[in-house]
C-alpha cells in the first residue's frame, strides 16, 4: 500500500517538477532573447502569468469535439511520457530520489519514439477541426518538419542501441555508468546527429517553420484561445522538460541530485535558444534539407561505428 | 476542510485574477490605420513594452487588447468588428489617437466614422495625432489600473447591449453579412 | 538658363499635331509635352501610336478633374519615355452627364486598376473593362464621392456621429496672448472664438 502512495506522490511531484522546470525554462529563454535583443524582457515568471491569465478567461470558443479533445489529447501525451523518463540516475543518493523513478523500467526507446509523435497527430487532429487555413498549413509544415528530424534522431537511437545491445533508457545510462564516461564521449557521431536534430523539435528559429506568427499567425493554434491554449502552454512545457531530461539521459550522463539537472538542462536548453535569437527562418524544404545533409550523414557514420 | 467558494477564499482568487490579467496583456497585432507605425518602437528595444508584459498575439482568439491604431474607414470596422467578436473575454478596446476620438483630421471624410466608442466599447483612450511610445505605454498604464480597479468592463457593456451597438454599425455597414456573436 | 534645348520636345509636338488632326500638342517645358485631344474616339488610336511607334511605353498615370462649372470631366493620361526622357500628357475631355471613355486596359493592362478607380469615384464608364465591379468603396450606394457636387458634409451628418466639442473650449491664440501680454491683430481678430 505504501508503495503505491508512494508512486502516486511521485508521479504528481514528477509531473509538477516538469511543469515548474518547462515554464521558468520558457519564461528565461524569452529574458535571454530580450537581453540578446538590448531590451530589459519579461520576468522569468511571465510565462506563469500568461497561463493564469489565460485560465482565468471567461469564455472559450471550440469549433466541435475534436478541438475540445486536442489539448487534453497533447497533455495526456506529456504526462505520460515525463512518467517514462528517468528523470534522475539510480545511483543517488539524495533523499528524494525514490520520488522519481515513476514508470521508467516498463518502457524502452522504440515505446517513446512513438509515444512522442501521438500528441503531435491529435494536435493535427484538432487544429484540421478548425477549420483555419492557417492551421492546416501549419500542421502540414509541421509533419514535414518532423520527417526530417525524425530521420537523424532515429538512426542516432538505433545507433545506440546496437552499440550497447539494449533498447531500454535505464539500460543505456547503466551503460554509461559502467563504462566510466558519457555516452556522448563514447559514441561521438550519435551525439552530434542527435543534437544537431534538436532544434527541429523545440521549433525555435530557424526551425520555427510550423508557428510563424508573422506568416501563419501561430499556425495550428491559431483558433485556440482561454483554456485550450493554456492547457497547450502546460503541455508545451512539460514536453520541453521531456526532451531536455531524455538527451541528458542518454548522451549527458544522466544527474544525480536536481541541482545538476537543472544545471544540465538549462545548459542544453540554450543552445536552441541563443541559434534561435540570432537566426531567421528557413522555409520548410530548407529545413528539411538541413536535417537531411550533416545531421544524416553523421547518423550514417554511428550506425557503421556501432555496427564494427 | 476549507470551502472554495466562501468569501476569503474568493478574495485570494480574485487578487490573483487581477493581477495575471493586468500583468499579462496580448495584443492584437492588427494596424488599422497609420498609428501601427508607433506600434514597433513600443514593443522593440527602445520602449519595451514586453516587459510589462505587453506582448503581440497573432490571431483574435489568443488576444486580450484590441488596438485601434487611428482612423477607421467603413471597411474596415466591418472587420474590427468581427475581429473583436472573435476575442475570448475579457477583452479591452484601446483606442488610439484623435481619429479614433472625434474623427480627427478625417472628421468630415465619407468614408471615415468619427467616435468609436459609438460602434465598440473603448476603455482607454490615447490622444495625440500620433501618440508617442511613452504616451502607448502610460494608455497601457491606465488601463493596468482600470483593470485591477475591475473598471475595464467594456465587453459586458457591449454584450448587455449589444442592440444599441448592432444598430449604429449597421446604420455605417450596409450590406451585414456577418457571422452571429457566439460568446 | 537660356540655352535650353527644347528641340526633341518640339519635334514631338509636330509628329502629333501633323498626324491627327483632332490634336493639338505643344511644348509645356523642358522634358513635357501636352496633346489636348479635341475627340474621345482617337484616345485608343493616340495612345497606341505614342506606345509603339514613338516609345513611350511606360503608362504612369492616369488622373481626372472635375470641371463642374463647365460640366466635363477632364481625364489625364501621362506617358514616359525613357529614351527621350519625356512626359507626355494626353487630356481628353468628357461630358459630366454619362460620361464615357474608351477602354484601354488591352493597351496597358495596369491601366485596368486606374479605370476602375475612376468608375468608381467619379462615375465614368468603359464600356469593356475588364472585371469592372465594385473596387475599393464597399456597398457604395448613390453619388460616387470624389465628384465636387457630392455633398461630404451632409453625408458625414447623416452616416457617422460627431462628438460635441467642450463648452469651455478656449481660443488658443487668445490664451497665449492674454498670457503674455501681446496684442492680437486686427486681422487675426475675426477668427476670434467670442
Amino acid at each position: 500500500m505504501d508503495d503505491i502512495l508512494i508512486k502516486i506522490l511521485g508521479a504528481i511531484a514528477t509531473v509538477i517538477l516538469a511543469f515548474t522546470v518547462g515554464m521558468t525554462y520558457g519564461g528565461l529563454s524569452r529574458k535571454v532573447i530580450a537581453r540578446i535583443q538590448n531590451r530589459i524582457g519579461p520576468p522569468w515568471y511571465q510565462n506563469f502569468i500568461d497561463n493564469a491569465k489565460l485560465l482565468f478567461k471567461v469564455s472559450n470558443i471550440n469549433h466541435g469535439f475534436m478541438q475540445h479533445v486536442a489539448p487534453l489529447w497533447l497533455i495526456g501525451m506529456s504526462v505520460t511520457t515525463v512518467l517514462f523518463i528517468p528523470v534522475l540516475n539510480t545511483g543517488g543518493d539524495s533523499w528524494y530520489n525514490s520520488w522519481f523513478p515513476n514508470l521508467n523500467f516498463h518502457g524502452d526507446l522504440i515505446f517513446l519514439l512513438y509515444l512522442m509523435v501521438i500528441g503531435s497527430l491529435g494536435m493535427a487532429l484538432g487544429a484540421g477541426q478548425t477549420g483555419n487555413p492557417n492551421s492546416a498549413i501549419g500542421v502540414s509544415r509541421g509533419l514535414t518538419q518532423m520527417v526530417g528530424f525524425e530521420v537523424p534522431w532515429v538512426m542516432a537511437l538505433v545507433a545506440l542501441m546496437i552499440q550497447y545491445k539494449t533498447t531500454s533508457i535505464t539500460g543505456l545510462m547503466a551503460a554509461a555508468e559502467q563504462q566510466g564516461t558519457w555516452l556522448a564521449f563514447s559514441s561521438p557521431f550519435a551525439t552530434l546527429a542527435a543534437l544537431l536534430a534538436m532544434p527541429g523539435m523545440f521549433r525555435y528559429s530557424p526551425f520555427d517553420i510550423v508557428g510563424a506568427p508573422a506568416e501563419l499567425a501561430s499556425g495550428p493554434v491559431s483558433e485556440f484561445g482561454g483554456k485550450y491554449l493554456s492547457t497547450m502552454m502546460t503541455s508545451g512545457s512539460i514536453f520541453a522538460f521531456v526532451k531536455l531530461t531524455l538527451y541528458v539521459d542518454i548522451f549527458f550522463g544522466g544527474a544525480n541530485n536536481l541541482v545538476e539537472l537543472v544545471i544540465k538542462t538549462f545548459i542544453l536548453y540554450m543552445y536552441p535558444v541563443l541559434w534561435g535569437a540570432v537566426s531567421p527562418r528557413f522555409r520548410t524544404e530548407q529545413a528539411v534539407r538541413f536535417f537531411w545533409g550533416w545531421p544524416v550523414l553523421f547518423g550514417i557514420i554511428a550506425l557503421i561505428q556501432a555496427s564494427l | 476542510m476549507m470551502n472554495i467558494n466562501d468569501k476569503h477564499s474568493q478574495k485570494i482568487v480574485d487578487i490573483i485574477k487581477e493581477y495575471a490579467r493586468k500583468q499579462s496583456l496580448f495584443i492584437l497585432a492588427y494596424g488599422t490605420g497609420c498609428g501601427a507605425i508607433e506600434i514597433p518602437p513600443t514593443m522593440t528595444s527602445r520602449y519595451d513594452a514586453e516587459r510589462y508584459g505587453i506582448r503581440g498575439a497573432a490571431t483574435p482568439r489568443q488576444a486580450d487588447v484590441l488596438l485601434i491604431t487611428g482612423y477607421l474607414a467603413t471597411k474596415t470596422l466591418k472587420r474590427v468588428i468581427r475581429a473583436y467578436e472573435q476575442m475570448q473575454s475579457p477583452k479591452y478596446v484601446i483606442g488610439f489617437g484623435s481619429c479614433t476620438i472625434n474623427g480627427g483630421m478625417y472628421w468630415d471624410s465619407y468614408n471615415t466614422i468619427n467616435v468609436l466608442d459609438k460602434y465598440l466599447p473603448v476603455d482607454v483612450y490615447i490622444n495625440g495625432c500620433m501618440p508617442r511610445p511613452e504616451a502607448v505605454l502610460a494608455g497601457f498604464d491606465k488601463l493596468k489600473e482600470l483593470i485591477q480597479a475591475g473598471k475595464a468592463e467594456g465587453w459586458k457593456h457591449y454584450q448587455e447591449n449589444l442592440d444599441w451597438y448592432r444598430e449604429n454599425q449597421k446604420k455605417v455597414i450596409v450590406n451585414w453579412q456577418m457571422p452571429d456573436y457566439n460568446w | 538658363m537660356d540655352n535650353i534645348n527644347l528641340e526633341k520636345e518640339q519635334q514631338l509636338a509636330d509628329i502629333l499635331s501633323s498626324d491627327f488632326t483632332r490634336l493639338d500638342a505643344k511644348v509645356v517645358r523642358e522634358r513635357r509635352v501636352e496633346a489636348v485631344l479635341k475627340s474621345n474616339d482617337i484616345i485608343p488610336s493616340v495612345l497606341l501610336f505614342a506606345k509603339d511607334k514613338l516609345g513611350y511605353i511606360h503608362f504612369s498615370h492616369m488622373s481626372c478633374v472635375d470641371w463642374l462649372e463647365e460640366g466635363e470631366f477632364e481625364v489625364i493620361y501621362i506617358l514616359w519615355n525613357p529614351e527621350e526622357k519625356i512626359n507626355l500628357l494626353i487630356k481628353v475631355r468628357t461630358d459630366r452627364d454619362n460620361a464615357t471613355l474608351p477602354n484601354i486596359d488591352y493597351i496597358w493592362r495596369q491601366a485596368n486598376t486606374y479605370e476602375r478607380e475612376l468608375r468608381e469615384m467619379y462615375g465614368i464608364e468603359f464600356p469593356g473593362l475588364i472585371a469592372a465591379k465594385e473596387f475599393i468603396l464597399e456597398d457604395w450606394q448613390g453619388m460616387p464621392p470624389m465628384r465636387r457636387d457630392f455633398k461630404t458634409k451632409e453625408y458625414v451628418d447623416d452616416h457617422f456621429f460627431h462628438r460635441p466639442g467642450r463648452e469651455d473650449a478656449q481660443d488658443v491664440r487668445e490664451t497665449i496672448a492674454n498670457r503674455s501680454g501681446e496684442e492680437i491683430p486686427e486681422f487675426a481678430k475675426k477668427f476670434s472664438r467670442k
